[in-house]
């Protein structure tokens, strides 16, 4: 297996003009301005072999996107290596850009006042597409992400979900080997958000295209990638599986308890009493591996309606590697 | 390359159909203006047989000449300007870079207003009405002077204009870039030879809207020698190699490339 | 009332100066075509002596003062305004106690005017000395004079200005008919060719029509060309198309806030 993305020692640093308020430091600044140094990405090192989907998380302003954008060629690092396909990106070959795709859930691509299968063609042509092959992805897209209809609108008139999948089409059409996706599903209800997903799940399977997709839903992450990349303050902060973090992390196990009518009794004797939800009565957090042994002694001790075993939610376990 | 262009060409055709009604009126409009510049033209020779030298047919075939400018100028160069400025603003010129294709390209030809070819149309025909009106002693040389001095000319705003553009990448806030070409490209309605020299001068060299359109007819009236001639085609030549030059610099200055 | 004005120009004035820089740039625009024509019939009268009694430096007197009438007559609604009707955003300022256009706009408009005028100046005196014109027939009383010949003309264009942009309620082609509106104003008032060079029907028509009272009127009055019979005649002809702006103004604007606020933008 070869990697797809390999990246040594990445590093950004941006110049950034220091201002301080107040109408005597603007004068000041204007004659002398001060520069400040911000290490949006320090010394990153990891590699992703080919055909992997790993979710790319961090949060806001942790250097993701400026990573993104060197890895697609946009912008040049300050320091380290990055060899994606084997190309150096920011050197912008032409077969490099065939072979890859960013798509920004932010960012539009598509014209506005037009339908996007008339984007599609334009598309067609900047990727010198032959015909054959051109209809193919598309029909093979159509299939995947039902656009029917919905190519043939003005992009204007699409809702925010009918946008996104034409997007992703447009972003796709030329067969990338390598998607960078930046927040794909942002915006979308969570119907449209089981769409995307499915579809890029189903792509990867096809296609064995490599993905990085960063993306602030924890249930994109948990349903595309097996391996997570993290990064904080622009550093590698964990790099491995999901639930080899969530073992490091949170060695515990939930334990969601429902008496029965009436029944009124103390839990905390069993494990740590959390914060209820989902409609539990009561939530307790037992280490991972006593599950088994204080499972038997509830069911064995009180009026059991109900109980049910679950793992500590995504979201808390990344919050708490991010405090760490 | 020519195959995008066609690509294009058949989106900005099917945006311009979205507006139909849109058209009629610019183009209607437009007829109204051409209307008012041909008045004021009779109402200059309806006092004076000759202005600075240059009959009435020679008039109309600068005018052609400067509608020709002008309606590339409209129908090109400002709504790409449009489409850069708000793509560097929203974050979408990224996009621009992802694809593979030439980018000074990609900005000088995405948007095309259509429409304007009718006036295109227009501006061929004054052009060659004022010739055959101003007619005689044109020689075929002259002529092909005439039309690679017209060629180059706007090579040279073409190139003006890249550079003003590709300043956007050093200066963010830029969003002014081309309002000075803008401005100055009614000057070059009239010949650069009845203005004052401080005129002549600006419309010469700082936004040389005179180039492309006093100059070709200056060749075609024999008022320019062959060495003229061939240092305007070099100045053209080399103003838009050193313009693409500069684009590159911006690009790669916007990728981060020089730090 | 009067209070409200003078917040309004605070605001307004700190809003434009935020855009000076564009301005320039919209100044640079204006200036372009009279000097181009300025040019252009200093060349044709210096080769002849004169163009139908117009001597070099008539014309260097006219269009100088047309620089600076053009600017005081001009109006900018169609920008401010335009677009709040089309995207609904008018309702905002429908919901305050004042009326839009003839309190913040007109304010606005006033603001852009004099921020020009501050920018011109210079220029104007750079031109000055460039092109040298001899202001001698000008006197205090026919500048005096002139004061209320511009208000009444700035007065006309603006509620004719504002009556196009009102169209906004029912079309987008609002700009269209604005260009219309621009073009008739070029040909009638004097813009780019004094009156006196036109066809003679064209005079006779333009005589009649507002246009001429935002440029040639103040500028000929300004220089002290117009006979006193032709002055009264002029303000006569100011006041009465000044009532008819006011009555169309008026009729379009009821009209149109009935329809917006009936489709519920």
């Amino acid at each position: 297996m070869i990697d797809a993305i390999v990246i040594e020692n990445l590093s950004k640093t941006y110049q950034v003009p220091e201002r301080e308020g107040g109408f005597k430091a603007a004068v000041r600044g204007f004659f002398r301005r001060r520069y400040k140094d911000v290490h949006a990405v320090q010394r990153v090192n990891f590699r992703i072999e080919s055909g992997e989907i790993v979710g790319f998380l961090g949060p806001n302003g942790a250097g993701k996107t400026t990573t993104l954008k060197m890895l697609s060629g946009l912008l040049h690092p300050t320091g380290g290596r990055a060899r994606v396909l084997d190309f150096t990106p920011w050197d912008r070959k032409r077969e490099f850009l065939q072979a890859i795709t960013l798509v920004m859930g932010q960012r539009n691509r598509l014209s506005w006042d037009i339908p996007a299968a008339d984007s599609f063609l334009l598309n067609q042509a900047i990727y010198r597409l032959p015909d054959a092959a051109y209809k193919a992805t598309l029909k093979e897209l159509d299939e995947l992400l039902e656009l029917g209809p919905i190519m043939r609108k003005p992009v204007r008139n699409l809702s925010l979900g009918e946008r996104m999948k034409c997007e992703l089409a447009a972003g796709l059409l030329h067969r990338p080997r390598v998607l960078f996706l930046d927040e794909p599903t942002i915006g979308l209800d969570i119907t449209a958000q089981a769409r995307i997903r499915t579809f890029l799940q189903e792509y990867n399977r096809r296609t064995g295209a490599t993905i990085l997709l960063t993306s602030h839903y924890m249930a994109d992450v948990t349903a595309l990638c097996e391996r997570i990349i993290m990064i904080h303050e622009g550093k590698l902060k964990y790099d491995g599986g999901i639930n080899e973090l969530t073992h490091r992390i949170a060695p515990f196990k939930l334990i969601c308890v429902t008496l029965q009518d009436g029944a009124d009794c103390d839990l905390s004797p069993y494990g740590t009493l959390a914060p209820g939800e989902n409609g539990c009565k009561t939530l307790l957090q037992v280490p991972a591996g006593e599950v088994a042994a204080v499972t038997a002694r509830i069911l064995a001790d009180l009026p059991v309606h109900d109980l049910t075993i679950e793992d500590p939610p995504i979201e808390h376990v990344i919050e708490r590697a991010f405090n760490e | 390359m020519l195959k995008l262009f066609t690509a294009f060409l058949k989106i900005n055709i099917q945006m311009t159909l979205a507006y139909r009604a849109e058209t009629l009126t610019h183009i209607l409009l437009n007829l109204m203006w051409l209307g008012w510049e041909l008045l004021s033209l009779s109402i200059i020779f309806g006092n004076t047989a000759t202005l600075g030298g240059w009959g009435p047919g020679q008039l109309i075939a600068l005018l052609g000449v400067f509608r020709l400018v002008n309606t590339l100028m409209a129908a090109l160069i400002w709504p790409n300007t449009e489409k850069f400025n708000s793509s560097i603003r929203d974050g979408s010129w990224d996009y621009a870079l992802l694809q593979p294709v030439n980018s000074l390209f990609l900005v000088s030809f995405s948007r095309m207003v259509i429409w304007r070819v009718w006036d295109l149309v227009l501006a061929a025909i004054l052009t060659i009405v004022g010739l055959s009106m101003s007619g005689g002693g044109t020689t075929l040389l002259n002529l092909l002077g005439f039309l690679a001095l017209a060629v180059s000319g706007m090579l040279i705003i073409y190139s003006l204009w890249i550079v003003l553009i590709a300043l956007t990448f050093w200066f963010t806030k830029f969003d002014n870039n081309v309002t000075i070409l803008q401005a100055l490209l009614d000057a070059g309605r009239y010949p650069a030879t009845v203005y004052p020299l401080w005129l002549r001068l600006i419309v010469t060299f700082v936004v040389p809207i005179a180039v492309a359109t006093t100059v070709p007819l200056q060749a075609l009236r024999g008022d320019l020698n062959g060495l003229q001639v061939l240092l305007y085609l070099v100045i053209g030549a080399a103003s838009f190699f050193f313009a693409s030059r500069i684009w590159k610099a911006g690009i790669r200055k916007y990728s981060g490339a020089s730090s | 009332m009067l209070r409200i004005y003078q917040r309004l120009w605070q605001v307004n004035w700190a809003e434009q100066w935020q855009y000076r820089a564009n301005l320039l740039m919209y100044l640079l625009y204006w200036l372009v075509s009279p000097i181009v024509y300025l040019a252009v019939w200093t060349t044709v009268a210096n080769s002849q002596g004169s163009v139908k009694g117009f001597t070099a430096n008539d014309f260097a007197t006219y269009y100088m003062i047309l620089l600076i009438v053009d600017q005081l007559n001009s109006e900018i609604t169609i920008h401010l305004l335009a677009y709040k009707i089309q995207d609904g955003t008018l309702s905002g300022e429908l919901l305050k106690p004042i009326h839009p256009i003839l309190t913040n706009t007109l304010v606005n408009n006033l603001a852009f005017k004099a921020l020009t005028l501050m920018a011109m100046l210079p220029v104007w005196e750079i031109l000055f000395l460039l092109f040298r014109p001899d202001f001698s027939s000008v006197t205090p009383q026919s500048v005096l004079l002139a004061v209320p010949a511009i208000v009444l003309g700035f007065g006309i264009n603006f509620l004719f200005g504002a009556a196009i942009t009102c169209v906004a309620f029912w079309t987008t082609r609002v700009y269209a008919l604005s260009e219309f509106y621009y073009a008739l104003l070029i040909l009638f008032a004097g813009q780019f060719v004094p009156l006196d060079l036109m066809p003679p029907a064209i005079q006779t028509i333009a005589q009649y029509l507002p246009f001429q009272l935002l440029r040639y009127f103040p500028i000929q009055l300004i220089l002290g060309k117009l006979p006193p019979e032709v002055i009264a005649l002029d303000f006569a002809l100011g006041v009465f198309w000044l009532a008819v702006a006011v009555v169309i103004f008026r009729f379009v604007w009821r009209r149109g806030v009935k329809r917006f606020s009936a489709v519920g933008a």
